[in-house]
C-alpha cells in the first residue's frame, strides 16, 4: 500500500478555527474546558464541555442553506473550506467524479432534531421543518458538502463511535490506493453540546462530573482520573496521492502511510482490559505502513480517563514495544479542547501533523501522577522533539481499535 | 398589498432572496433554485399568509409567480 499525501488541513474546535489560530493555542497547553453556557446543563451530571462560541464569524454559508442544516454540518463546512483553502485547491476545477468525502460522526445532528421533535409535540405536524428529514443523521454533512462542491465521487460516513473519523480517514487512505479518486475531503464532526446529546453521553457513563474545576476535569492517565469531558468541532483533511498532489506543486502536510482496525467483541460498552486487540491494530498499521516500532517517535494517545480504558491502552503500547515503551513520547492533546467523540480521531491527525511540523509535541493537561506508569508522557508542558514518524489511536465504544501511521513531510 | 406582492414578500423572506429575483414568469427553480424541501415550506408559509388550504400538488417548484397568484386568486375568490 503506497503512501498518500495530506495537502490541507481545517480544523473549527474549542481551542480555536483555523490550523494557526489552532496550534497556537495547544502549543501553549491552554484549556478550553467550560461550563457549558449554551443552555442550563446545569442539572446534568457532567455539565462542562469545550465549546465553540462564534461559529458565525468564521462562515461562509448562506442563511439560506443555514436553516436547512444542523450546526454539526455547518462545522464540517467551515473545516472542508479551511482544508481546501490550506491545500490551494479550487474544487471547481476538479473533476467532480474523482473527488470523494469521506466522514465520521457517532451522534447525528441533535440539536436541529431535539427542536424541531419538540415543535412536533407541541405545534403538531405542520410545526416540523422539512428539513428535519435531512438535517440530523449523520451522513448530512457528507451530503451537504457534496452538494456545496458538487463532488461526485465515491463518498461514505463512518459511524463507529468515538473511532469514527480516524476510520473514515483510513477508508479515505485505502480508496485512494485504488486509484479511483483523486482527491478526498476526509475527517469527521460532532455538535454533542446540546441538551438530548449530552443527556446520552451522561447515561452512557464515563464523564467527568468535577463540574466545579472544568479546566482541571480531564486527565487521562493521571491517578485522579474521573472521567472524560465532550468538546464539539469537526476536522477536516485532504488527501491526495503523492503523484497527483507533486504534480500540482502542492504544499505536503504530513504522509499517511498506514492505517488499521481491530474489535475487542467483549461488552457492550467497555474495551477488553488486556489490550490484546489494540496492540493487534497498532502492529498491523506499523506492518502496512512498512514502519519498524524502532521508527516511532510520537504517539497521540485516545486517552478517555477512565481506568479500563487508559489502563488498556498503555497495556497495549507496552505490549508492542517492549522496553521502549518508556522512551517514545506519548500525550493526549485533547485535555485542552474536550473529546470530540466522533470527531476526535481527526483532530488528533490533525494536532500531530502541526506537532511534526512544528517539532513540538503538545502537551497532556492535569497529567499530575501518572497511572499506570511506564510510559513516557508529555505532561504540563509541550516538549521540543523531532518526529519524523508518529501512531494516532483512536478507540470506540465497546473496543473498537483504529490506528494510523503518520509520517514527515 | 396585491396578492402578487404577497406571494413575493413571503417568499423572499422565507427562501432569503431578494424581491426582485422572484421573477413574475419564471419557474421558481429557474429564477432562485428552489428545490423540493423548499417548496414544502413555500406551501406552508403560503397558506399562513392566505390563510387558505393549498396543496403541494398544485404548487411545485415549476410554478411561476403568476401561476401561484391565479391559484391563490381562485382559492380566495371560492372561500
Amino acid at each position: 500500500m503506497e503512501k498518500v499525501a495530506v495537502t490541507g488541513l481545517g480544523v473549527v474546535s474549542p481551542s480555536g478555527i483555523g490550523r494557526r489560530q489552532f496550534w497556537a493555542n495547544i502549543k501553549a497547553g491552554r484549556s478550553f474546558i467550560k461550563k457549558i453556557t449554551r443552555f442550563d446543563a446545569s442539572r446534568y451530571p457532567s455539565h462542562i464541555a469545550g465549546q465553540i462560541d462564534e461559529l458565525e464569524k468564521y462562515s461562509h454559508v448562506s442563511e439560506r442553506l443555514l436553516k436547512k442544516i444542523d450546526v454539526f454540518s455547518h462545522m464540517a463546512l467551515i473545516a472542508a473550506e479551511l482544508a481546501l483553502q490550506d491545500a490551494g485547491i479550487d474544487i471547481s476545477k476538479e473533476d467532480p467524479n474523482l473527488v470523494g468525502i469521506f466522514l465520521g460522526n457517532a451522534l447525528g445532528g441533535w440539536l436541529y432534531a431535539e427542536t424541531e421533535l419538540r415543535d412536533l409535540y407541541i405545534e403538531g405536524r405542520e410545526g416540523v421543518s422539512p428539513y428535519m428529514a435531512s438535517a440530523w443523521f449523520p451522513a448530512a454533512p457528507q451530503g451537504q458538502i457534496s452538494i456545496y462542491y458538487g463532488i461526485k465521487g465515491f463518498s461514505k460516513t463512518v459511524v463507529a463511535d468515538r473511532a469514527s473519523s480516524l476510520m473514515a480517514i483510513g477508508y479515505a487512505k485505502k480508496t485512494l490506493n485504488k486509484n479511483k479518486l483523486k482527491l478526498i475531503l476526509a475527517g469527521g464532526m460532532e455538535a454533542p453540546v446540546t441538551p438530548y446529546a449530552l443527556l446520552c453521553c451522561n447515561t452512557y457513563g464515563g464523564l467527568s462530573t468535577d463540574n466545579e474545576h472544568p479546566e482541571m476535569a480531564y486527565r487521562p492517565f493521571d491517578k485522579k482520573r474521573n472521567g472524560f469531558v465532550i468538546g464539539e468541532g469537526a476536522g477536516i483533511i485532504t488527501l491526495e496521492s503523492i503523484a497527483s498532489a507533486k504534480k500540482r506543486a502542492a504544499p505536503i502536510s504530513a504522509y499517511i502511510s498506514g492505517y488499521a482496525t481491530t474489535c475487542d467483541g467483549v461488552d457492550r460498552i467497555h474495551p477488553a482490559a488486556d489490550g490484546r486487540e489494540l496492540a493487534r491494530a497498532i502492529n498491523l498499521a506499523l506492518l502496512e505502513a512498512k514502519v519498524s516500532r524502532e521508527e516511532i517517535d510520537y504517539i497521540c494517545l485516545d486517552g478517555l480517563a477512565v481506568d479500563i480504558w487508559d489502563n488498556s491502552e498503555a497495556e497495549a503500547i507496552k505490549m508492542v514495544f517492549g522496553q521502549r515503551a518508556k522512551e517514545i513520547p506519548v500525550s493526549c492533546p485533547k485535555t485542552m479542547f474536550g473529546n470530540l467523540l466522533g470527531a476526535s480521531g481527526a483532530l488528533d491527525l490533525i494536532v500531530t501533523i502541526l506537532a511534526m511540523e512544528h517539532n513540538l509535541i503538545p502537551p497532556t493537561l492535569n497529567l499530575d501522577e501518572p497511572s499506570p506508569e511506564g510510559l513516557n508522557y508529555v505532561a504540563a508542558k509541550a516538549r521540543e522533539v523531532k518526529i519524523n514518524k508518529a501512531l494516532v489511536i483512536s478507540r470506540g465504544r465497546g473496543g473498537i481499535n483504529s490506528v494510523l501511521v503518520v509520517e514527515k513531510a | 398589498m396585491d396578492i402578487k406582492l404577497q406571494i413575493k414578500d413571503t417568499l423572499s423572506k422565507l427562501l432569503k432572496v431578494k424581491l426582485e429575483d422572484l421573477k413574475d414568469d419564471v419557474a421558481l427553480q429557474n429564477s432562485v433554485g428552489v428545490d423540493s424541501t423548499e417548496m414544502v415550506e413555500a406551501v406552508i408559509a403560503l397558506e399562513k399568509t392566505f390563510n387558505t388550504k393549498l396543496s403541494p400538488n398544485e404548487i411545485t417548484k415549476f410554478s411561476t409567480i403568476n401561476d401561484i397568484e391565479k391559484i391563490v386568486q381562485s382559492k380566495l375568490g371560492s372561500s
